[in-house]
Formats: C-alpha cells, structure tokens, sequence
C-alpha cells in the first residue's frame, strides 16, 4: 500500500478525532489499493423452522387485560421475529381460534395449510391480584402423539415493563429449545451513548429499543461504554479535569466506583469474558499502547510497543487469549489481532481505513467498520464487515445505508450486531443479522451512538 | 539642379522598442487571462456540467438506434409491420360430381385384433421384513430419526440410534445436527484428500445437553476430514438440556461428515 508523507504526519491526530467520534470532517489523504473479491458467508446456525405465535387468549374482557395481551402478543411476536431461525407465520394467515390450553388446541388447524407451522405457540394471560398472570405452551403440530414441547407458568406484577419481560423469557425458553442450545437474547440491553438530555451520557435499552433509561449523570463527555460479563459493572472513557480517563460505574449500587487515573488520554476499555481483565488503550507513555489490568485497575502491563497508535482493544471472549485492536503503525489505521502477551502480532485487513472491531462470542469472527477505499474522491463509504479470522476472509453487511457505519458489537448468541449508522447530521443505532439481514432501527432522535451489547 | 529630399525617419531608440512590446505583451497575456477567466466562470468546459462539478458522467449504450433501411413510401396507410389480423379463409374449391359418375367407394382398414396376454408372470418368492409395528390402529405422525443437512461442501447427517427418540423429539435432533454443522469449519479439511470421503462420529449427549464421549465409528481415511469433524464436536458447548419429557439421563447419536470439494 502505498500511503503520502501527509497522512503519516496527521494519523495521530487523525485517530484521535477518531476514537472521540469527531472524524466526520477527516482529511481523505490516502488511497487505498484495491485488494481481491474474496467473500465468505456466515451462517446463524439454524435452518429456519416456521413458527406460529398463535394471540393469546385474555381470560378477562377488561381493557387492563385486553391491553396486556395485545402487548405481550406484540412482544412475543418481535422477538420470535427477530431471532433470525424462525419462518414465522403472518397473523394473516393463521387460525382464527385461540386456543387457551392444550385442551383448546386443535393441531391440525395449524400444521394445515395456509399456516403450515412446524410449531406453535399459544396460551393465556390473565390478570389476578396485581399479576399478570401467563400461561404458555409450544406445540410440536408435525408430532400428534405428544406434541408438547415447552410449557411454562409467568406470574409477574402488572405493568407494561413487567408484560414484555415475560413476552421475552417465553420467547427466550422457544429459542432456547428450538436453537440447538443457544440461548435467545430477549433478555439483553444494550448500552450506548446518547446526547440526549445535552451532555454526552451512558443509555440502556432493551434489546429491541424499548424501556430506554438513563445511567450516567455526569454532566461531561462520556464514551466508548462496555458492560462487563457478569452485567454489574459498566466500564467507559470520560473527560474529567484530568482528561481521558477509565471510569466504573456499578449497576448493583448505582454509583462510580474507583478505577485508577493513570495519566494520559485513556480510552475503550474492554473486559475479558472472564471478567478478571481490562484492557484499554492509553497515550501515559507518549504514544497510545494498548494496556491490561485487572478488573480494578491495578496490576497493569503494557502489551504493545511499536511506534504509532494502537486503540480500541478487544478480547477473545472464548479464550481470552487473544486481542484484537486498530493500529496506526504503518499508517492508516488497520486491524490487528496478538496474542495477550503481546506477541504474533498478524495483521488482519490490507488497506482502507479500519476501525471499532468486536470478537463473535464464538471466537470464529471479528465485525468492524471498515472504509475499504479510503482516500479522496474514493467510491463507498464505511460499513460494516465480518472477517472469518482463520482464513481472513470477509463479507460486507451493511451496503448504502445512507451514511457511516461504526461501532459494531455481537449479540450474546453471536446471530445478531448491534451498530451505529451516522448520516452526518444525526446517528442512529440499528441491529441486524449477522448475515446483514433483517435490519432495523432501534433509536430515535439521532442523538445515539456507540452501541454495546451486553454479555447476557 | 538636383533636389535632395531628406526624408528623416523618427529616430528608433532601443528602449522604446523593449518598452513596447513589453505592453503589448502584457496586453496580449492579460487579455488570453481574462478570456480564461471569464470562460472558466460563465462558460462550459469539457464533461461538465452544472448537476456534475468535477465529475464525468458517461451514459453506456448497447446499440444506437440507426435510421430505418426501408424506402420511404408516400401512402399514408403504409406500416413496416405486417397487419394481425389473420387473412380471411378461403374454401377449399370443389367439383360437382357429374350425373352418370359412378363414386368409387372408399375402402376403410377393419382395426387390427391384438389378443389379450394371458401368460401369467412368474412370481418369485418375496421375504418381507419383519414388523414391530403394533397392528392395530395407525401411527400418525410418523417420523425418519435421521436429519441430514447441506452445506456448501458437502451433508451432515445424523440419526439417533436408540428408541424413538428422534421420531418423539424431531426439534430436538434438528438442533443437534444445525448446530454441529455450524461449528464444522469446511476449510479444515484437505480438499482433494477429503473429496468423496464422509466420517462418522458416536457421541453421547448429557441430560444438561452437553455433548461427550465423542469417538470415530468409521474413519474417512483423511486424517484431516477425521479431525475437523471432531474439533466441529468439540466446539459444541451444548445442545440445550434434553426434552422435559425424556425420561432417560442421555441420548447417544450417530452423526456423519460428508465431505465434497468445494466447486
């Protein structure tokens, strides 16, 4: 690759703009060779089975019970829809009965054309002393001997919250069953940055967008947040009056707790699935290295040492043994991945500009934001890509969105990414399959960025 | 007496000369950059265009519509394009037989008799499978316990030996073959080696869905293929638990790597 003397002079400053989400305006100086077509594909693990999620009969006709159910139908539904391994039925097309309990339920209509489920869903939702109270099967409607699969009771207090809540562990149990063992991911939030309120604060939303709340009050610049394996901690970079620094904040106490200021613009910081190590990167010696610690923050040690910024670490969250990481050691910035010792070192992209990479739980992927053309007048723009790190091949996810995508991050069952789409005037945060399918918007407002997904 | 005539010509100077055609060179330059400066504001300029600044916009065409070979015709009625409307159908013309003509009859083939075959075929002794199936009533519902999958290089299929269970719990061996297969990483095995060759594994799955015991039931002789299918296994952390309503405390399964060189 060949790059001009100006984009070596201004890639620290360059990266630096970079990782504070400012790199709108870059100077394209560089251009980027064209490399081969290769692609590769990924699978999400499962064929898809068709799926009925038959509306769930209300045992009372109040407008309390009635609105319960038409949300918890409305959840069930997205999250089954979302799960990427279900066919699911159109409401168009399904029975006009709704069976209640398995003595309701007559197979036959489901299995039978226009519905043609393989599975269906069903049950009843009540409303007693200040519960919500559900009752909810799963049908194998090919298998008349014994046709039951799941069935599970939720009593719950009564409140919007507490209906979806339930909507998603039921939905969650069928995935569970039907997914080869991987668990669903209704129940997972993700964290992200928000202007909303003015300043630059920590957000959680569920994993569909819904009963988004405020965490951080710090009145400052906070980014890069990232939850830790177990969900109590929350890790992120914030400008303080000494600068960048790593700070915690816990979600069990609901208060920072300390995490050490070691000088220097410190940034991204990642945990290590096992939650016992934090690596981030930190300009303490001049020029931003990528160090670990352990989850409090003491212990550290330094794992890179070549001239040039290293940034945006992240781990192998199946082995904890390797790091992936964008540095800016021959040039534009590239993705890297080492060892966590700091050793063999191989560079994983051949050009453009690379930035945000995030680990598949399975270890198998790595997904970033990668401009592949880099370089003024070049054609396309930053998407999304997913590199099969034993054969460095990849595949392109996000194709004209309208505007840069960054920041990637797998779901939990690794099926889904979590991502940010700026359009130059406002971002957004929008999910997806992992294939690049069944994309949508989860925020609104176009004050969201730098999505996170947490670990369960 | 001759006249003399002085005819005295202005006196030329080597400075005015340099000083003037410095002016009129600078009138010349000035006035070729203020034609281009003007041109270059209020004129066009190649391959531009005011929706296109800095930009060529070139529109591909496949064929270019040439100007029609046929005469030009002064009938206004005339088209190029034959008329759809199907000519109208003439009878076939036909002679009247003459008074004292004497027809010929036409002579008809009588229809060939085909004699039935009667010769019986030969019956040979016939063994039929013994049956556990309980004779009365119907099983409805019936299922193959064997669940196969296609992959780009090749199937994996599966079946669970014991029981009825892959025919109770279809969903469940469904899982179990999807899952593997998603983790059997098709550029570990050596393409021409492994062309052709399958593998089959035996391994037992736990009641919390863990997969163990995992051994080769009939090698692939691809030492490559052999291990790919079993680091597909080992990447399995689980199954999910097994059906609530399966009684036993694991299942074992059969699975088989079939393997064909990617095209």
């Amino acid at each position: 690759m060949t790059l001009h003397t100006p984009a070596r002079r201004q890639w620290p400053l360059l990266a630096a703009l970079a990782l504070l989400a400012l790199a709108t305006a870059l100077p394209r100086t560089a251009r980027a060779q064209d490399d081969d077509h290769v692609f590769t594909s990924t699978s999400t693990g499962v064929d898809r089975i068709r799926i009925a999620a038959a509306g769930f009969k209300p045992l009372a006709t109040d407008a309390t019970t009635t609105g319960y159910k038409h949300l918890f139908d409305n959840t069930l539904y997205s999250d089954l829809n979302s799960a990427g391994i279900f066919d699911l039925v159109s409401q168009s097309l399904a029975p006009m009965a709704t069976p209640g309990t398995p003595a309701e339920m007559v197979v036959a209509q489901w299995s039978a054309a226009p519905a043609n489920a393989a599975m269906v869903a069903f049950g009843s939702l009540n409303v007693t002393g200040g519960n919500v109270v559900v009752n909810g099967w799963l049908y194998d409607t090919k298998n008349t001997v014994d046709p039951k699969v799941l069935g599970q009771q939720y009593s719950e207090p009564a409140s919007d919250e507490d209906t979806r809540h339930i909507a998603h562990e039921f939905a969650d149990e069928i995935i569970l069953r039907l997914g080869g063992g991987l668990p669903g991911i209704a129940e997972t939030h993700i964290f992200y940055v928000s202007a909303h309120g003015g300043n630059k604060e920590i957000w959680e939303m569920d994993y569909d967008g819904q009963s988004a709340h405020q965490i951080t009050h710090l009145d400052t610049i906070t980014l890069s947040p990232r939850i830790s394996p177990d969900g109590n901690r929350l890790a992120f970079a914030s400008l303080g009056h000494d600068g960048w620094n790593i700070r915690v904040f816990s979600m069990l106490l609901g208060r920072m707790v300390s995490f050490p200021a070691i000088g220097g613009t410190n940034l991204s910081p990642a945990w290590s699935s096992d939650g016992r190590s934090i690596a981030f990167s930190s300009s303490r010696s001049g020029d931003p290295e990528i160090y670990i610690g352990d989850e409090a923050g003491n212990n550290l040690r330094r794992v890179t040492a070549y001239r040039g910024p290293d940034v945006s670490p992240v781990w192998n969250p199946r082995t904890n043994s390797q790091i992936a990481w964008i540095s800016g050691r021959t040039g534009l910035p590239q993705l890297y991945i080492m060892d966590s010792d700091g050793t063999n070192v191989q560079r994983m992209t051949d050009g453009g500009y690379a930035t945000s990479p995030s680990w598949s739980p399975n270890g198998q992927f790595l997904a970033f934001a990668w401009d592949r053309k880099y370089g003024p007048g070049a054609p396309g723009g930053q998407d999304i890509y997913v590199m099969e790190i034993a054969t460095k091949r990849w595949i392109q996810l996000t194709h004209d969105t309208g505007g840069r995508c960054d920041f990637p991050s797998w779901s939990p069952d690794g099926r889904h990414i979590v991502f940010e789409s700026d359009s130059g005037k406002s971002s957004d945060i929008w999910t997806m399959l992992a294939d690049g399918t069944g994309r949508h918007k989860l925020t609104v407002g176009g004050t969201s960025t730098m999505p996170n997904w947490s670990w369960k | 007496m001759a006249t003399r005539i002085h005819i005295a010509a202005p006196p030329i100077t080597g400075r005015a000369n340099v000083g003037g055609s410095l002016v009129l060179h600078v009138l010349f330059a000035g006035g070729i950059a203020l034609f281009a400066y003007t041109h270059h504001f209020f004129g066009h300029s190649w391959g531009d265009n005011n929706q296109n600044i800095g930009a060529i916009q070139a529109s591909m065409v496949n064929a270019i519509p040439l100007p029609s070979t046929a005469p030009p015709t002064d009938n206004v009625l005339a088209t190029d394009n034959p008329s759809q409307t199907p000519a109208p159908l003439t009878p076939a013309a036909t002679t009247a037989p003459k008074p004292d003509e004497v027809l010929i009859p036409t002579k008809t083939k009588p229809p060939t008799k085909i004699a039935e075959h009667t010769t019986p075929s030969i019956l040979h002794p016939q063994t039929v499978a013994p049956s556990n199936r309980i004779p009365a009533g119907e099983a409805p519902g019936m299922r193959i316990a064997v669940s196969t999958v296609s992959l780009a290089t090749g199937t994996s299929s599966m079946s669970v030996p014991a029981g009825d269970f892959g025919a109770r719990y279809a969903y469940y061996v469904n899982g179990i073959n999807h899952t593997v297969a998603g983790q059997w990483w098709q550029q570990e095995p050596d393409p021409r080696a492994s062309d052709g060759r399958s593998v089959t594994l035996i391994f037992d799955v736990l009641r919390d869905g863990t997969p163990t015991n995992v051994r080769v039931e009939k090698s692939s002789g691809s030492p490559t293929l052999d291990a790919s299918a079993k680091h597909a296994l080992q990447r399995v952390d689980g199954f999910g638990g097994l059906p609530d309503t399966y009684r036993g405390d694991r299942i074992t399964v059969e699975y088989q790597f079939d393997y064909h060189r990617p095209q």
